[in-house]
């Protein structure tokens, strides 16, 4: 059976609700997903109201199961987590054709400032797809990122460019301990911005540092600030060339020259 | 609520933080790291939604045990492997449970029976009356099912509560495969706008 994309695009919703007939169709449509952002944006939307009709559905559970369960979690070895070499990064990029690619933009700058701000912590991904999918969504986030702006530019007029590119990328990526790192990432001027949320406090006498490891050389951008609040305040980062990730390892007090850790995440920097 | 939220977040304070789902994020990374006490929380949390929806599709009550079950050790099992940034805890949880009942019904269900099955399915109206509860979110869901078109919310509970796939739910209601996705995207669209403006 043949698809023509404007057919996988409208099976987002029967995708959302498990509703496609086989394992190909369901494989074919991954795929798509993996290339349409707007389409995965979608489908993250329509999980967010299966959820909601799963607790309408709630129902009281036999009691005996709880035991049950318990012994078996108690006896069954836990995977561990996936440690990824390659970070999967998320464009934000230009698939939502009906929207101005300007207002993606704004959005995005938004998103980031919020994320920085602390209003937002590991939700920034689908924050992003609402507020582009949500056309009446940007007057007021447009509002928002020009006061925050003008707030930044007086912070730290580095991080107001950045932020204020018209060509900025948001990537995010979970660390291996837990929590995300965030990137905004202005590849015209090979500089980026990067904050976290939610990482793991360290014991004294450790720290985080980032770098950007490259496939020539290893450089350090620095200590990452003390969270507040469990977000941390932005680091800009300047002098990308193509092939950097931007690498985060939990180092001895003060930093080291080169990492001495494996990075708890390496995120590729498209540049 | 701050009048300069974005509709974007008043959409996720309206529905996964009413639910706590940023505790039940940080409950699922210490489930990951092998804390049982943290993985008994969220049973606690998840168990009715988990068991619920798996029944609201199974139906029988042995088999929806089984795979709740099933459900809630895999959250254990791979806890490590969920991934807050592409959906909160409470989403990940009943994704995988919603699959399983599906998997069990698609695994189980040879050809010759398929029709037989969805045959017995109850009419979605009652499935709107049965989620008529004092419950904040029956309620909500309740209303938002009643603001789509007919077609639409038959669409959404044959598909989603009853199990069926959208070839299925399009030979149920006797329309295109063309008019039924679109209908199950629309009317999604319309859940999504209504759940998050509360």
């Amino acid at each position: 059976m043949r698809f023509f994309r404007q057919d996988l695009h409208t099976l987002t919703g029967a995708y959302a609700l498990d509703a496609l007939d086989s394992a190909s169709e369901i494989s074919r449509f991954n795929r798509h997903l993996s290339r349409c952002q707007s389409c995965a944006s979608e489908v993250r939307g329509f999980r967010e109201v299966a959820t909601a009709m799963a607790f309408a559905a709630t129902a009281e559970a036999p009691a005996a199961m709880r035991e049950r369960v318990m012994t078996a979690a108690a006896r069954t070895r836990q995977l561990p987590p996936e440690i990824r070499t390659h970070a999967r990064p998320r464009r934000t990029g230009r698939s939502a054709p009906w929207i101005p690619w300007l207002s993606g933009a704004i959005a995005t700058a938004a998103i980031a400032v919020a994320v920085f701000f602390g209003f937002a912590q590991s939700h920034t991904q689908s924050e992003l797809n609402q507020a582009r999918s949500q056309n009446r969504a940007l007057a007021s986030a447009q509002a928002r990122v020009e006061a925050e702006l003008t707030q930044a530019k007086e912070h730290d007029q580095a991080l107001a460019q950045i932020l204020g590119a018209p060509h900025v990328t948001l990537l995010s990526h979970s660390t291996t301990k837990g929590g995300v790192a965030v990137v905004v990432l202005d590849a015209a001027t090979r500089k980026l911005v990067v904050a976290t949320s939610g990482l793991p406090a360290l014991p004294a006498g450790k720290v985080y540092q980032l770098w950007l490891i490259g496939p020539v050389k290893i450089v350090s951008v620095g200590l990452l600030p003390t969270a507040q609040a469990g977000v941390t305040t932005p680091v800009v980062a300047a002098g990308i060339v193509k092939g950097d990730k931007l690498g985060l390892t939990v180092e001895p007090a003060g930093g080291s020259k080169q990492p001495t850790t494996t990075p708890i995440v390496a995120l590729p920097l498209p540049v | 609520m701050n009048p300069n939220d974005s509709d974007a977040s008043r959409f996720r304070s309206a529905t996964a933080d009413r639910r706590g789902e940023r505790d039940l994020d940080d409950l699922l990374v210490h489930v990951a790291r092998g804390d049982q006490g943290a993985f008994e929380t969220l049973y606690d949390r998840m168990v009715g939604p988990v068991y619920g929806v798996i029944r609201k599709v199974l139906r029988d009550p042995s088999q929806s045990e089984e795979v709740a079950q099933e459900v809630l050790l895999e959250v254990w099992r791979t806890a490590a492997r969920f991934d807050p940034a592409m959906g909160g805890a409470a989403t990940w949880v009943t994704t995988i449970a919603h699959r399983r009942a599906i998997d069990r019904i698609r695994s189980t269900t040879a050809a010759a029976d398929r029709e037989h099955r969805t045959a017995d399915v109850s009419p979605p109206h009652d499935e709107v009356a049965e989620a008529v509860e004092a419950s904040l979110d029956r309620e909500r869901v309740r209303r938002c099912l009643e603001g789509l078109t007919e077609v639409q919310r038959e669409s959404i509970t044959l598909a989603y509560y009853g199990g069926n796939s959208y070839r299925q739910v399009a030979e149920l209601l006797n329309v295109t495969l063309g008019a039924i996705k679109t209908r199950i995207r629309d009317g999604l669209i319309r859940m999504r706008d209504c759940l998050g403006v509360s």
